[in-house]
């Protein structure tokens, strides 16, 4: 798979009761937005997981982890084998998941690649002006509005400069008005980057291209 | 809905009032008598000029200072290989078994191995040292401190990893620590790195006043630092009991100075830490440094081989006979050692009746402050219960006396039990404070539309839940209460012996056989009471309920 883009060749995801999914081939290009929808429990945020190289991370650790078998390339990169800081692949929640610790400046600075400091700072100024945040830098995130910290967290994945974005029904717990802004300027970010995107969502209006929808369901 | 907070209500403020005063009555009978007895101003002059007082307090800093560093970065070490193996939710395996060990017990057994003609030296003589005869090193009581400060290390920092697997299981902060974890590696970060700047710095902030708690016992402790600490001046807390001592009055002016120096000492940090916090100082940088220290995973996975080595060296030096230096093995084997334990009946009567009175006192203190004080309160309060952990046990021990000979109960079984139980109640409350938060709220509520009554919910619901965490509580509770020293002679007056007070003389004495056989048993209680408290725990555990 030498294609730019994300591709995705899944033989199987399996829990410790049942399969979830399995022969599943899909591919997203650069810039472009595929949706995944499907019923509750089909495995939407566990393809997300597998493909993040996540999937036994968050599973509590008294429970037997999901176990997939897939390949996945990453502009001609092969990162199945890859652990998850390597793989260049941005992941984002519903909940926002800021470090409550730190401030949004600091935030955003962990995702800044090294560099001089005034540098990584200006970086961190021009996303938050980018994210209408402007002048937000020393605020904590529990002073932070759901739009303001979604806003935060999606910002700070992509100043990861991420090759790809995967979206965990970021926008779920947003009012309508506010949804569709944040959609509509986070599809543009990942444009702009040329940066394949995969979005899983219950709603039917997050749907960015409904040529590019793919529905997952029950094996 | 809070499940405790409205139905804590019926009961309170009247009880929860007295349950709160109780709760002050020590730590203010502490601090009146520390005042009243103020010392004057020739006994702080005696104490800065005497010859023995800077040395014996740079032993204290050095030994402290080392001990509470190395336990917080075996702590964040600990917790880091946790998240990393995914152990987080069984953790605590192994862990109340190390923390069921008494301080001195240890002690006792360490020094067997590390002193001149200990283990560690006779497994390697004469074949690789050369050594015929003990050679005239300071591997234990060493003028540096060394040995106390390793031994303090090694007990602290699982006390350290106990209260932070605490945090971590806890239901808010596993699931979002564990997110953040995640987080931090998409954005590029080392699953190490990634623990240090997401996970560590919350959880650390977490742990200060178990870290203080740390400190100021490093800096206090008398038991230990009489077996292994340094001899000629001992450390400063040591000192200080021993003016304390005294007949002379002036001698005893000079140790409460000495004692206010230590509690001095102890709450040093937490002066440093309203400032840092005034200064809004940042702690993410060297966060982020102490979570991603990388030690060797090697040492985390079997450290706990060496508190298994203690007590093969308790057990074996409690029945040695003659032991000539180099060889492995004693000469001969002895049971003396072991007939001067069971001849000493009243000694071991009152060591096991003491911890019993002591654990079912601070248990059910504990569970009266949880259900009977208003959740406000508790949590502007909750710092008295911390007191006996960040107080001098100097200071306790003086506080207590002092409340003793008020009450006309000096060297009385109760009042002796009093202060161990008194002492064993922030333990007590560590365990049982993040269980009685882990009960679902809404079972209150489904039993409330039901219509029962609060009692109802109690009997029925919340506390069959929580009979694991009462258990371990009170095995908790019984260690704690058992290992006290300074309130057993201070409250007790001489007139009370517990096989603590027993094994400490005796080691510091250099009868290293009954030493040991003392030792063994002050580890042996214990750990047979946590054995018990595991299988009953085990027992009443109800599938799907974590509290």
């Amino acid at each position: 798979m030498n294609q730019p883009g994300l591709w995705v060749q899944l033989d199987h995801l399996s829990g410790p009761q049942r399969t979830l999914l399995q022969h599943l081939t899909f591919g997203v290009e650069p810039g472009q937005c595929l949706t995944l929808i499907g019923p509750s429990g089909v495995g939407k945020s566990a393809l997300l997981a597998a493909i993040a190289g996540t999937l036994d991370m968050l599973a509590a650790d008294d429970t037997p982890p999901l176990h997939c078998q897939a390949q996945v390339w990453l502009n001609g990169r092969c990162i199945s084998g890859l652990p998850c800081h390597q793989r260049q692949v941005g992941l984002v929640w519903q909940h926002p998941t800021l470090f409550a610790h730190l401030t949004v400046a600091q935030n955003l600075l962990l995702a800044v690649p090294s560099g001089a400091k005034a540098q990584r700072l200006r970086q961190v100024s021009l996303a938050l002006e980018r994210a209408g945040l402007a002048g937000f830098e020393s605020r904590h995130p529990a002073t932070l509005s759901g739009g303001q910290a979604s806003r935060v967290a999606l910002m700070r994945a992509l100043l990861a400069k991420p090759e790809a974005l995967l979206l965990d029904e970021p926008f779920a717990a947003l009012d309508p008005a506010l949804r569709g802004q944040l959609r509509a300027w986070v599809l543009e970010q990942a444009k702009t980057q040329s940066i394949p995107v995969l979005l899983v969502t219950h709603l039917a209006e997050d749907i960015a291209d409904p040529q590019r929808v793919l529905e997952l369901s029950n094996v | 809905m809070n499940a405790t907070g409205p139905w804590r209500a019926r009961w309170s403020p009247g009880v929860g009032g007295v349950v709160l005063g109780l709760a002050l009555v020590p730590p203010l009978a502490v601090t009146w008598l520390a005042l009243f007895w103020w010392p004057a101003s020739d006994a702080w002059r005696s104490v800065w000029a005497h010859p023995s007082f800077f040395t014996a307090l740079q032993h204290t800093l050095v030994s402290a200072v080392l001990a509470t560093t190395l336990a917080w970065l075996s702590c964040a070490a600990w917790c880091r290989w946790i998240m990393l193996q995914r152990r987080v939710g069984r953790a605590h395996v192994g862990l109340p078994t190390i923390l069921a060990m008494p301080h001195l017990a240890f002690a006792v057994g360490v020094a067997l191995w590390l002193a001149p003609s200990g283990w560690l030296l006779r497994l390697v003589s004469p074949w690789a040292t050369g050594f015929e005869w003990p050679p005239n090193w300071s591997t234990t009581q060493d003028p540096w401190g060394l040995s106390l400060t390793a031994v303090l290390w090694l007990k602290e920092a699982p006390f350290l990893c106990w209260v932070a697997a605490a945090h971590m299981q806890h239901h808010t902060h596993r699931q979002d620590w564990a997110r953040a974890w995640v987080v931090a590696q998409t954005m590029g970060h080392s699953p190490a790195r990634a623990f240090g700047v997401a996970v560590w710095p919350p959880l650390a902030q977490r742990l200060r006043w178990a870290l203080l708690a740390v400190w100021a016992y490093g800096v206090s402790v008398v038991d230990v630092a009489l077996v292994m600490g340094p001899t000629n001046p001992p450390t400063l807390s040591v000192l200080a009991w021993q003016w304390l001592h005294q007949g002379d009055p002036q001698q005893q002016a000079m140790g409460v100075a000495a004692a206010w120096v230590v509690a001095a000492l102890a709450l040093a940090p937490m002066a440093w830490w309203w400032c840092a916090r005034a200064a809004r100082l940042g702690t993410a940088r060297v966060g982020a440094a102490v979570g991603a220290w990388t030690p060797s995973f090697f040492a985390l996975r079997h450290g706990a081989w060496l508190y298994a080595a203690v007590w093969v060296a308790l057990a074996l030096g409690s029945v040695m006979g003659p032991w000539p230096f180099p060889d492995v093995w004693p000469a001969s084997w002895s049971q003396a050692a072991w007939l001067g334990v069971f001849e000493a009946g009243d000694t071991l009567t009152d060591t096991v009746s003491l911890a019993v009175g002591a654990a079912s006192l601070s248990v059910a203190f504990v569970v009266l402050w949880l259900e009977c004080v208003p959740g406000g309160w508790q949590r502007h309060w909750q710092w008295l219960l911390w007191l006996p952990l960040v107080i001098p046990q100097v200071f306790w021990a003086m506080g207590l006396y002092g409340l003793a000979l008020l009450a006309g109960a000096e060297g009385q079984w109760w009042a002796v039990c009093v202060a161990h139980g008194v002492m064993a109640v922030p333990y007590v409350w560590l365990v049982l404070g993040p269980a009685w938060q882990r009960v679902p709220g809404h079972h209150a509520a489904v039993l409330a539309t039901l219509g029962r009554t609060a009692w109802a919910y109690r009997w029925h619901v919340k506390w069959p839940m929580l009979v694991p965490a009462l258990c371990v509580a009170w095995a908790i509770g019984y260690a704690v209460g058992l290992a006290q020293y300074l309130p057993t002679l201070a409250v007790g007056a001489g007139r009370l012996s517990t096989v603590t007070t027993e094994a400490v003389s005796l080691s510091a004495g250099g009868q290293r056989a009954v030493g040991s056989a003392y030792a063994l048993v002050q580890m042996f209680l214990p750990w047979l009471v946590f054995v018990l408290a595991g299988w009953v725990a085990r027992a009443r555990r109800i599938p799907g309920v974590v509290v």
